[in-house]
């Protein structure tokens, strides 16, 4: 029972942790940040097993986190009215050319990292740019205004 | 103006103020650092701190964690500083000191060991006026341990109680 309620507090916290954290934090892993989610996923490992080296610890929690990973998803598909709570909304953030610097401040994010992920999709000016999405995952939607 | 992507509105994903999303933000990693500045000041353990009851006979100090959590390990130091003489020095253990908690090792190892109302009792044996007896116990939480425990240390000589130490550890999990 034990680590069951270990592993339902690690999923809650963990859940809660990225989904306030911002999108663009975790969809650009620098090395460091890759390291950071190593050592993470090491500490939440000792919180919810601890010593438990069983199998059968090891089916409880995977299984446990696999069910909320599921059922999470199906109340994000079934109730519409749940999915802003379990992942962002896109996020406008060019429109014809001009840049919303209220939503990119909401991100903490700059013009010229914008700029960059734009010249990631050889654009090279924002001015070219007729829509610009943060997506739900944290990736960024470029629409030319050629297109 | 344009219209924009398929199943986004300006209003939804444009315009939205998300304050909501802000607050419940602020308020989770509000609590977030309230838990790791308390973390810091030694709320969940595990610094020791010294714990004194006097007698005539004896000074008992007892030197341990008040606050712990699951899997850590620690030390217990007993000092028994003898007034007078004690012919046979006995520590009694509440069950906060023993229940779902390893006892890794005892230094010095008791001359005897046995069960005080369902106490563990520890017999030192004989202490000399005038001098102290220290004694080193290393424990180790179990992870399943939780709560608040009553870890009362009572002094005998033999069966007679010389002084008590009154503590309680709280194990968070």
């Amino acid at each position: 029972m034990d680590v069951v309620a270990r592993a339902l507090v690690a999923f809650c916290f963990i859940f809660l942790l990225t989904r306030l954290i911002g999108r663009r934090e975790l969809s650009s892993l620098q090395p460091f940040d890759l390291i950071l989610l190593i050592v993470m996923g090491d500490l939440v490992q000792q919180g919810v097993t601890q010593n438990d080296l069983s199998i059968t610890g090891l089916i409880l929690t995977i299984g446990l986190f696999g069910v909320l990973t599921l059922g999470a998803s199906y109340v994000g598909f079934r109730f519409p009215r749940f999915r802003p709570i379990l992942e962002p909304e896109p996020l406008i953030l060019i429109e014809d050319g001009n840049v919303i610097e209220r939503n990119l401040k909401k991100e903490r994010m700059t013009q010229k990292e914008l700029a960059s992920e734009a010249r990631l999709q050889q654009i090279d000016s924002l001015e070219k740019v007729k829509w610009a999405v943060l997506e739900s995952g944290g990736q960024i939607s470029f629409i030319p205004k050629s297109s | 103006m344009a219209d924009p992507p398929q199943f986004l509105t300006l209003k939804g994903n444009r315009d939205r103020t998300e304050l909501t999303e802000l607050l419940v933000r602020r308020v989770f990693f509000g609590l977030v650092i309230l838990v790791i500045v308390a973390g810091a000041l030694n709320v969940f353990g595990q610094r020791p701190k010294d714990s004194f009851a006097s007698a005539s006979a004896a000074d008992l100090h007892v030197f341990a964690p008040t606050a712990l959590r699951g899997g850590l390990y620690y030390e217990g130091r007993f000092t028994i500083d003898a007034q007078r003489e004690i012919e046979k020095a006995v520590l009694v253990l509440d069950g906060g000191w023993t229940e779902q908690t390893q006892i890794n090792t005892i230094e010095p190892a008791p001359i005897g060991e046995s069960s005080r109302d369902g106490r563990l009792a520890l017999d030192f044996g004989h202490v000399p006026a005038g001098q102290k007896l220290v004694a080193w116990m290393q424990f180790q939480v179990n992870p399943t341990n939780v709560g608040r425990k009553s870890q009362d240390v009572e002094l005998y000589d033999d069966t007679t109680l010389l002084t008590r130490v009154d503590r309680t550890v709280t194990i968070y999990p």
